[in-house]
């Protein structure tokens, strides 16, 4: 018997489903769970970060901070009130390709948070005020991001990684482009995004998915129609050619973050099952991966070493991250690049194959055990455009891939000779080694200042351009 | 007798031990947690407690273990112990070579398998599919008597430990001030160290320093499981029987903690730290957790910094001067801290901060809180209750959390009770008695 199958059963067992309904286009699923009085309701948009326009990073981050920040008839502040006295939470996640409205309340006080949830979705005021409170805010977030080296090492790796891409841009924004933006704009960008056809309601718990389907219809019913081809999607990135290494300079450095990686593969892709169970041998999340056994437990030299893939509609990134300390920071991203070799070169053997078969199969049922794993399922397969059930079919899924596979797989999709590379560090003393660990010569390292930003439009072999701000 | 080789010395023991163990039916105590979930209490004749909640609603489970020993019970010259050692329990056993436990689990499709360390106590967690409770409690079982700790992997696990260092406190400036917080506010009490240790202390360790501690700390009489999912209660309680039934309990540590000496004035430190926007952390010296004024000290922190209506995120962040703040107590076993925490908006000073802080805690001791506004802040800590109880995992943490601070989980249940019932005056008297200048420690930390 397979392991990995033990949820299937269970939950055709009792009966689950999110088959979506659909409200005009809207799509809607929730699952009724009454282990818990308190019922999960998110409202998501399919748009994300990617669609800022230029020169306008961070707005649609901006556009959902300020939908809770007053409607037509409430300011923030009774909203605020509205909220906190009922006892719900809402906030909002920007996501590359989405935007997502979190929501919880005690199930009792249901029915008023549905009605301040729908009057914040559709009636935003936009007040002057707070656009300038929260700009505020988000610059000081930029700011503050600055001290918090994994954070800043993972915005700026992504940013040398893609480029000018979108897939480059980070959710809060530049600060240029955030202190440049105005209320026009954020209403252009609202009626840009909000759009039935872009619409999802997905949640779980203590209602009735009746209930919620009569509110998301009515939701829907107050948007205007269409909205997929007012948000195009984004060109496939290209894999900038040559290895390139970046140091993030930043003083007084016990400690570096490296970051190294390439364009990434669709969670579509063919391959993509083989790879992921690659991926996992190599640094996707074992105590007993070779990443985390050769850095970690033979030689002590990060805490945390690991690899992993981000998706999105089109193909986005695999990412290689390790900290270890200064002294011991070439050495490690020396033999980091030597793994990567190998595993393109020689895939895995037959043993770490087997492990991460049985691993993955076995533990694949925590991918969905429980209501909450379920509505987060659903938005990832809405918003990537994935297969109804996806996230439920990795055990059958893996179950069918091959050592063979795998290792074509790793052979076709890694690229050692076309790695990005960024160290956060204090570049003084690590320059030459980091470039010779990394095999390029002195000049064809670029360093950057950590509290400067690069232009998107800086391809990566010229020095660093003017400052952004 | 084949005995594991800490039963050797104590074999008297063992064998009293053993000739109890009985296939009679387990006694047990039951009490209602939420709704009709009920917790079934067990106890081991070597002491270990077990605890478990039948959830069928997934063929699951949590399995989490623990240890009534944190950074509290560390020596000077000897910090970061509790938290080094539990990164030893990954290493081999006799039985399993270095690696084996993490990937038998993982290949048995374990999920989440990790450990933390607090100040009060440290805990090794993991879910699992149902039919792998014997495998899970037979491994658990094995690695707290069977341990087996060279100075080689001890080494190495330094340098592990050290990097950790790195990462959360000498190149985190929150990690720093956090760190900083606790050894200004605390002159005595252990609670003055970092769970992570020093540099110095850890570099100075060795494999017989892990060994000690382990014989002293890691037996079932220190110990207590919480098992939550898909099992039935009597079935559990006898495979953890089975596995640790025979395992000797060890005598508890003579150790009187120093008494932290009550605070008598302002203590302030500035640190100059790589960083854009300044931050402030305070902290007040508060009772431990089975003070009865817990809850009106959590109401109080809703009143604080509970949503966006609250008092300092309306006066700090709708102002413009913060744009985070927080606040909550510790609730820590020994007395310790009531916590603030402030990241400014750029360009925003952090006495600018510090006077509407004042101001606001002045209010909190000179007039009552309205009781529409203390029902908000209940309304927010009931939905939190509930909101941090929603998976096996996140149940099991909060059963084990209060078994070892508080020796009972039934006392975070009664807090739980007891907001509803909290008054105004009640948090006035808090306020005054706790929130007051002489018993603060202020730590700013500004852009070098």
């Amino acid at each position: 018997m397979i392991r990995g199958h033990f949820l299937a059963a269970f939950l055709a067992a009792v009966g689950f489903s999110l088959a979506p309904l659909q409200a005009r286009a809207l799509e809607l699923a929730f699952e009724q769970d009454t282990s818990l009085p308190i019922v999960y309701l998110n409202v998501a948009l399919k748009a994300g970060y990617v669609t800022d326009p230029s020169g306008q990073e961070g707005i649609t981050n901006f556009m959902g901070e300020m939908l809770l920040r007053g409607t037509r008839n409430r300011s923030k502040a009774e909203l605020d009130l509205a909220l906190d006295q009922i006892g719900a939470r809402l906030s909002v996640e920007t996501r590359a390709e989405s935007l997502i409205f979190r929501g919880a309340v005690l199930s009792s006080q249901l029915e008023p948070f549905l009605a301040l949830l729908e009057e914040i979705l559709v009636s935003p005021s936009l007040p002057e005020k707070e656009i300038e409170k929260l700009r505020s805010e988000i610059v000081s977030g930029i700011l503050e991001e600055l001290g918090n080296d994994s954070t800043l090492a993972s915005r700026r790796f992504t940013r040398f990684l893609f480029q000018d891409h979108p897939y480059g841009k980070s959710t809060l924004g530049t600060l240029s482009d955030v202190r440049k933006l105005t209320r026009s704009r954020i209403l252009v960008h609202y009626d840009r995004l909000m759009r039935d056809r872009a619409m999802l309601v997905v949640g779980s718990g203590d209602a009735q998915a009746s209930r919620i389907e009569a509110w998301a219809r009515k939701l829907a019913s107050l948007r205007p129609n269409g909205g997929e081809a007012a948000i195009p999607l984004v060109s496939v990135p290209e894999t900038p050619p040559g290895r390139r290494l970046q140091i993030v300079d930043k003083p007084d450095r016990t400690q570096t973050q490296i970051n190294i990686g390439q364009i990434g593969l669709l969670m579509t892709d063919p391959r993509y099952f083989a790879f992921h169970l690659g991926n996992y041998a190599f640094g996707g999340g074992s105590f007993t991966s070779r990443l985390m056994t050769e850095i970690r437990v033979k030689r002590g030299w990060s805490y945390g070493a690991s690899s992993h893939c981000r998706f999105g509609l089109r193909p986005r990134l695999c990412q290689i991250h390790l900290f270890p300390a200064s002294k011991d920071t070439a050495a490690a991203l020396r033999l980091t690049l030597q793994m990567v070799d190998e595993l393109a070169r020689d895939g895995i053997t037959e043993e770490e194959f087997e492990f991460a078969k049985r691993s993955l199969i076995n533990s694949s049922g925590f991918m969905y055990d429980t209501s909450a794993k379920r509505v987060e399922n659903t938005l990832l397969e809405r918003t990537l455009n994935l297969p109804d059930g996806f996230m439920k079919s990795y055990a059958g899924r893996l179950e069918k891939v091959s050592r063979k596979d795998v290792n074509q797989a790793l052979r076709e999709l890694l690229k050692p000779e076309s790695l990005t590379v960024s160290v956060l560090a204090t570049a003084e003393k690590l320059k030459a080694p980091l470039a010779e660990a990394a095999g390029l010569p002195l000049e064809r390292v670029q360093v950057i200042p950590y509290d400067r930003e690069p232009s998107r439009i800086d391809r990566g072999t010229s020095p660093p351009a003017p400052d952004r701000y | 007798m084949n005995l594991p080789p800490r039963c050797v010395a104590l074999a008297a023991a063992c064998l009293t031990l053993c000739a109890c163990a009985s296939t009679a039916p387990p006694s047990r105590e039951t009490f209602p947690l939420i709704g009709n979930t009920q917790v079934h209490r067990y106890s081991l004749e070597n002491g270990l407690r077990l605890l478990v909640v039948e959830d069928h609603s997934s063929p699951t489970f949590a399995y989490h273990t623990f240890f009534r020993v944190g950074s509290r019970d560390e020596i000077p010259g000897k910090t970061g112990l509790a938290h080094l050692f539990e990164h030893m329990m990954f290493k081999g056993t006799a039985r399993y070579k270095e690696g084996e436990f993490d990937r038998i689990l993982e290949q048995a499709g374990a999920e989440g398998e990790n450990a933390f360390t607090s100040r009060d106590y440290t805990a090794y967690v993991q879910e699992l599919p149902k039919s792998q409770l014997d495998l899970i409690a037979k491994l658990e079982a094995d690695r707290m008597v069977n341990l087996v700790i060279n100075e080689e992997s001890f080494k190495t696990e330094v340098q592990v430990v050290q990097n950790e260092r790195r990462f959360r406190t000498e190149n985190n400036p929150d990690g720093t001030l956090y760190q900083e917080l606790f050894a200004t506010a605390f002159t005595r009490h252990p609670y003055r160290w970092p769970v992570i240790g020093s540099q110095q202390d850890l570099d100075s360790m060795s494999a017989k320093d892990a060994q000690e501690f382990y014989r002293t700390w890691y037996s079932p009489n220190h110990a207590t499981l919480v098992i939550i999912g898909d099992v039935l209660a009597d079935d559990a309680y006898r495979i953890v029987r089975k596995h640790y039934g025979s395992i000797a309990a060890q005598p508890d540590p003579v150790r009187k903690l120093p008494v932290e000496p009550t605070q008598t004035s302002p203590r302030v430190r500035e640190m100059r730290l790589n960083i854009q926007v300044d931050k402030i952390l305070l902290g007040f010296h508060v009772p431990g957790i089975l003070s009865e004024e817990i809850p009106v000290s959590d109401v109080l922190s809703a009143v604080l910094t509970g949503g966006n209506s609250s008092r300092l995120h309306r006066a700090l962040v709708d102002a413009g001067i913060a744009s985070s703040v927080y606040a909550y107590d510790l609730e820590d076993r020994d007395p310790s801290l009531f916590i603030i925490g402030v990241a400014l908006q750029e360009g925003r000073k952090p006495a600018q901060a510090l006077a509407v802080i004042d101001r606001e805690l002045r209010r909190l001791a000179d007039a009552q809180v309205q009781e529409e506004e203390l029902q908000r802040a209940k309304n927010r800590l009931n939905f939190a209750f509930y909101d941090g109880l929603n998976g096996n995992s996140e149940k099991a943490n909060f059963l084990g959390r209060y078994e070892a601070t508080a020796g009972d989980f039934r006392i975070g249940l009664r807090h739980m009770q007891r907001i509803p019932q909290v008054k105004a005056d009640e948090l006035r008297e808090v306020a005054r008695k706790y929130l007051t200048k002489s018993n603060r420690t202020l730590l700013t930390g500004v852009r070098k």
